[in-house]
């Protein structure tokens, strides 16, 4: 088996825009490579939230900058975050846009082209700051992305089949993208073997538009089962900030205690579970000073919800990308915040608890009893029938027949639940919540609650 | 009354596509939406395929033009006499005059064009057309 992996590797590995790959140098690279680059070591290590940050330029300098401007900032983990042409698998447009970065100073690429600059350059960087480096992206196949990122020294990667496919694809073959992470998940596996684990993490804001948490807390644990049963040992469950502090908490009471209760269930006692936190990912106001607000209570509502980790949004935000400066000044008001949140009390509310627990445990179990013979293709078949449905996707094999509003709380209800196979109890529970004005048609409803920051 | 609606060219603002479909819907339309990152060729293929009433084309990111100046040529190919075209949405690129817009995209084909135009407006206003229209061809 391990045999026809490697067969495989070595074919992506040869592609036109890259120098030779060696993969005895890489491996003998990682099984000595310092215990500081592995954020697995550093969440077993560190008893605080770690603070990490989103950027990539598209030059080795301008990212060189950026990671000294955030240790300045006492960064815990730095992002590298890659260019659209690259996640598209478009290396010779990343090449050219590249090209002209360099030659004009000016950004012709929304991220750092990580393929183009090479595994043998971008080492140089992230050894040279020793700190922990999570892989940002977007990517469907992500194969030779993630063999030049384990390669460089970046030991987290973020994403997966579903959450890096139906938020920001049309029509990517979704069975595709199950098989061509299952190569990521395998890679990530075998390198976990040589020194501390490779970090994986699942991407739960989605699209980032009123997501219903039952359905991010189901693709959460299911992306770490297909993770889990490859041989990945760390994994990072997430979601975002929904816009209400109660079900945020809610939400991870309920996320922390089934993606255990799952993992045990399929053998995986041994692997480790983290939670990480996104700021608000919706659209931010044009303020800033109402930015740094919205950041503040968000940085506040992480330690009430006891995240491993948090990623960082900048006020900024509403304006395009920020400035090297701005990015890192974010992360110190976060760890500025974060100072005075030691000892927060714990909340809970056992009713909406045991509702989302229920919600989430029986769409897992229509997806379990589908009649597939694998968990991706059982997974891939309840997409398919609507099982899964994410609100806002623009990909055409997502249902789009769940819809969502706020209920007087600003918590996020399922008005309509299309083919979600949840039970008429719970049903009832989210119909009991909302409230709709007299004669107020539910898409100017929508319309508000989307622009709930504004 | 059925309408084919989406997103053309190169472009995934899928929540404003999601929004005219559940607005539409919520009117008692029947609504076949191809969703984001839709071509001319494909808006046409489907109204053949759905016989439908109403082809409603948004955009978000400013490029409409670019893809919809062939309308014209695609049209003539077919017998769309029955059939509404609207577009709507961020029709240019940057701060643009929809005094002027609006009659570029009348002449590219469109029945109603609405530039920065709230939706719920820009719906009641097809109604109504679709209404007089209805009128106008029993009064024939």
């Amino acid at each position: 088996m391990s045999s026809l992996l490697q067969r495989e590797r070595e074919i992506i590995v040869k592609n036109e825009y890259i120098d030779r790959f060696d993969f005895d140098e890489v491996e003998d690279f990682i099984k000595g490579a310092s215990k500081d680059l592995f954020i697995s070591h550093k969440f077993k290590t560190s008893s605080e939230m770690l603070v990490q940050p989103r950027g990539g330029f598209p030059t080795y300098d301008k990212v060189f900058q950026l990671y000294k401007e955030f240790k300045d900032a006492n960064v815990d983990v730095l992002p590298l975050t890659i260019d659209s042409n690259t996640r598209l698998n478009d290396y010779a447009s990343a090449k050219k846009m590249l090209a002209l970065s360099e030659e004009n100073d000016v950004d012709m690429l929304n991220g750092y082209p990580l393929v183009n600059h090479g595994y043998r350059t971008t080492r140089k960087m992230i050894t040279h700051y020793n700190t922990p480096v999570s892989l940002r992206h977007g990517t469907p196949d992500a194969r030779l992305l993630v063999e030049t990122a384990l390669a460089s020294g970046i030991f987290e990667i973020e994403g997966g089949p579903i959450t890096y496919l139906l938020p920001y694809s049309k029509n990517f073959p979704m069975d595709k993208a199950f098989l061509y992470w299952k190569y990521v998940e395998r890679v990530c596996a075998k390198y976990s073997e040589l020194n501390e684990p490779i970090n994986r993490e699942s991407f739960g804001p989605l699209s980032a538009t009123l997501q219903a948490p039952a359905i991010v807390i189901v693709i959460q644990i299911l992306e770490m089962l297909l993770s889990l049963e490859e041989g990945v040992k760390s994994f990072s469950v997430s979601f975002s900030q929904t816009g209400a502090m109660l079900q945020d908490i809610v939400s991870s009471n309920v996320i922390k205690k089934l993606s255990r209760k799952y993992a045990d269930q399929f053998g995986h006692n041994d692997a480790t579970i983290n939670l990480v936190y996104h700021q608000w990912m919706g659209a931010f106001p044009y303020n800033k000073e109402y930015s740094d607000s919205l950041i503040n209570t968000s940085t506040v509502i992480a330690a009430m919800v006891g995240a491993d980790k948090i990623i960082t949004k900048t006020r900024n935000e509403a304006f395009g990308i920020p400035t090297k400066e701005a990015n890192a000044l974010a992360v110190a008001n976060v760890k500025y915040t974060l100072g005075m949140l030691k000892g927060v009390p714990q909340v809970s509310d056992e009713e909406e608890e045991e509702n989302l627990t229920n919600e989430v445990d029986e769409i897992l179990e229509a997806v379990f009893n589908d009649k597939a013979d694998t968990l991706w293709r059982k997974v891939f078949n309840s997409i398919k029938k609507g099982y899964i449905d994410i609100p806002f996707s623009p990909h055409i094999i997502n249902a789009n027949e769940v819809i969502t509003i706020r209920d007087p709380e600003s918590n996020i209800r399922i008005l309509k639940k299309g083919n979600l196979p949840i039970s008429d109890k719970s049903f009832a529970f989210e119909q009991s919540k909302i409230k709709l004005a007299e004669g107020e048609r539910v898409v100017d409803k929508i319309i508000k609650d989307i622009g709930i920051m504004l | 009354m059925k309408v084919v609606t989406g997103v053309v060219g190169n472009d995934i603002h899928v929540v404003a596509n999601r929004l005219i479909d559940i607005s539409l819907e919520e009117r008692g339309f029947e609504v076949f939406n191809l969703g984001v990152n839709t071509y001319l060729e494909e808006f046409m293929d489907a109204v053949i395929e759905t016989d439908a009433d109403v082809l409603l084309i948004s955009s978000l990111n400013g490029e409409a033009e670019g893809w919809c100046r062939d309308l014209q040529i695609l049209k003539s190919q077919y017998d769309f006499k029955d059939v509404t075209f609207m577009i709507g949405g961020n029709l240019g690129v940057g701060e643009m005059d929809p005094e002027l817009l609006v009659p570029k995209f009348q002449g590219y084909g469109f029945d109603l064009v609405f530039h920065q135009t709230d939706l719920n407006e820009g719906l009641d206003q097809l109604e109504i057309f679709l209404k007089t229209r209805t009128k106008g061809n029993t009064d024939v």
